[in-house]
């Protein structure tokens, strides 16, 4: 009996300790199913995230930095994991390739923009010319009303081109001679619709110096049909002058509404130039003004702010023009309220202006003239006489007519 | 003579305000025109008109050497003489008299003599 007894003890003994082990077994293949399954869940989850959100976020972000890429999901969970890392290098590359694609594409699109600027430009100037020619030739009132308002137009189209060619990287082109102030900003107000709105009573004897002229040009321009298309059409947008220690400001009022917080941030944004320009990003109609003004401003040396409310309650945008960008104001130009001269004085400056100075009319009038006394003691030559002679009947016939003049008056417009 | 620059900066409907027709019907290329006396205030003048004044200043011009001085065309030229000749600033001064033109034996003879010298 007591064998069967012992084995009978010793098999639940066995029994036990395999049923124990068993159990011991089980709970940790629960616990690590459980574990596994938790993982699983998590990769899962991490998985969808990074597919329906994180990654079309990111694809957001791109093309509107104001959207923020949101993190992993399960980041405790999938922490140190081969997955996580995969995962996060699946994010970079997406970052990284999207970001050349988009810079690429913006490279090419701003090149072919460029190009076919530079040909619509072309044709501007040439219609320009083409205009300015009939405006030579024809004499007829309600012909030369026609030709101001082509005139006008192609000033607004040309104005158009410049300013999407320098959005696109390009030189606002355009060779233009030292200009007086007011002249640079009548030369802005002659490219904008409402130009008869722009008053200028302000006066300085300064000149912008030949390399700025036409970006200073431009850039006023746009800042003028800003503030002419921001107000209501019968208020007057009025640009005055303020000398300062170290150069000139050129201040545009308007009497239309005041710029908001948000709008007022996006446009010194804009202004600065420091911000790399997206031209895929100017909105519907584009907004190109603020964007021209700070290349333009950025690449010249000069600063545009509009942070400034106007006397008139609308907004105040400021030019400001460093010393460097200044110059004395050219001959003849004159400063505008000055006393009138004596014909000598001017003949005076018309001699200054071979020093550099552009316009020189009264040279080509004097050269006009030089012949009539030179040939008097040359009658070798025949030809010379002949325009003497000419020169001399024209010459007496003018102080016929002139008869109470000084001749000093007359001499230089003969 | 060196051709007008014809992309000048400040376009004529700007120097005139958009107008193109004169004020007055008086002036044909050879008008002359003469500062006025009295000089009255330039404040609301444009810088073209200014130079025109200064240029006046020296004695009678006719139209097309104004416009010429001016680098402006004839026919905008005429928009602001007839302003300027309205705000009393300037005047049209009368045409010479016939009797005051050389008569045309006279024109024969000059022309004579100048082939007779070629």
């Amino acid at each position: 009996m007591a064998p069967f007894l012992w084995a009978a003890v010793f098999a639940y003994a066995a029994a036990g300790v395999l049923l124990l082990r068993e159990r011991r077994i089980r709970t940790a293949l629960t616990r690590q199913n459980a574990s596994l399954t938790t993982e699983l869940r998590a990769r899962d989850g991490e998985l969808r995230h990074l597919v329906s959100t994180r990654l079309p976020e990111l694809a957001d972000s791109l093309r509107n930095p104001a959207v923020t890429v949101s993190g992993p999901l399960y980041e405790r969970e999938l922490a140190g994991t081969e997955y996580a890392r995969g995962l996060q290098s699946v994010m970079d590359m997406f970052t990284e390739s999207a970001g050349r694609a988009g810079e690429r594409a913006d490279q090419s699109a701003k090149t072919t923009l460029r190009a076919m600027m530079r040909v619509v430009q072309s044709l501007a100037n040439e219609q320009q010319v083409a205009i300015s020619d009939m405006q030579e030739r024809h004499d007829d009132p309600a012909v030369l009303a026609d030709l101001l308002r082509i005139d006008h137009m192609n000033a607004q189209l040309g104005r158009r081109v410049q300013a999407t060619a320098v959005l696109c990287g390009s030189w606002p082109g355009q060779q233009r001679s030292a200009s007086a102030l007011t002249d640079v900003v009548r030369g802005a107000t002659s490219r904008i619709r409402d130009y008869l709105r722009v008053r200028l009573y302000a006066q300085m004897n300064m000149a912008v110096v030949s390399r700025a002229v036409e970006p200073v040009v431009l850039t006023l321009a746009e800042l003028l049909d800003n503030a002419a298309r921001h107000s209501q059409p019968n208020t007057s947008v009025e640009v005055n002058f303020q000398a300062t220690h170290n150069g000139v400001a050129m201040m545009i009022d308007d009497a239309g509404v005041a710029m908001g917080a948000e709008e007022l941030h996006q446009a010194a944004r804009r202004l600065s130039g420091q911000q790399a320009l997206d031209i895929h990003r100017l909105g519907d109609p584009p907004q190109v003004g603020f964007a021209v003004a700070g290349v333009l401003a950025a690449r010249y040396g000069f600063t545009v702010s509009v942070d400034t409310q106007s006397p008139y309650g609308g907004v105040r945008a400021v030019v400001f023009l460093p010393m460097d960008l200044l110059t004395r104001i050219p001959a003849e130009t004159g400063a505008p309220g000055a006393a009138p001269e004596q014909p000598a004085a001017r003949e005076d400056r018309a001699g200054q202006t071979s020093s550099g100075l552009p316009k020189r009319r009264r040279m080509e009038v004097a050269a006009a003239v030089a012949p009539s006394p030179e040939p008097a003691d040359r009658p070798a030559r025949p030809a010379r006489e002949i325009a003497a002679g000419m020169g001399a009947w024209q010459r007496g016939t003018r102080s016929g007519r002139a008869a109470p003049l000084d001749s000093e008056g007359k001499e230089p417009r003969a | 003579m060196t051709p007008r620059p014809r992309r000048a900066l400040v376009r004529p409907h700007v120097v005139t305000g958009g107008r193109a027709h004169p004020t007055r019907n008086v002036f044909d290329l050879v008008t002359l025109v003469v500062a006025g006396s009295g000089g009255g205030p330039t404040a609301g003048l444009n810088p073209e008109q200014r130079r025109l004044l200064d240029l006046c200043r020296g004695g009678p011009l006719s139209v097309a050497e104004i416009a010429g001085h001016l680098d402006l065309p004839t026919s905008v030229t005429k928009v602001l003489l007839s302003d300027l000749v309205d705000g009393g600033h300037l005047s049209v001064r009368a045409p010479a008299a016939p009797s005051q033109l050389p008569s045309v034996p006279l024109l024969q003879e000059v022309l004579d003599g100048l082939r007779a010298r070629l």
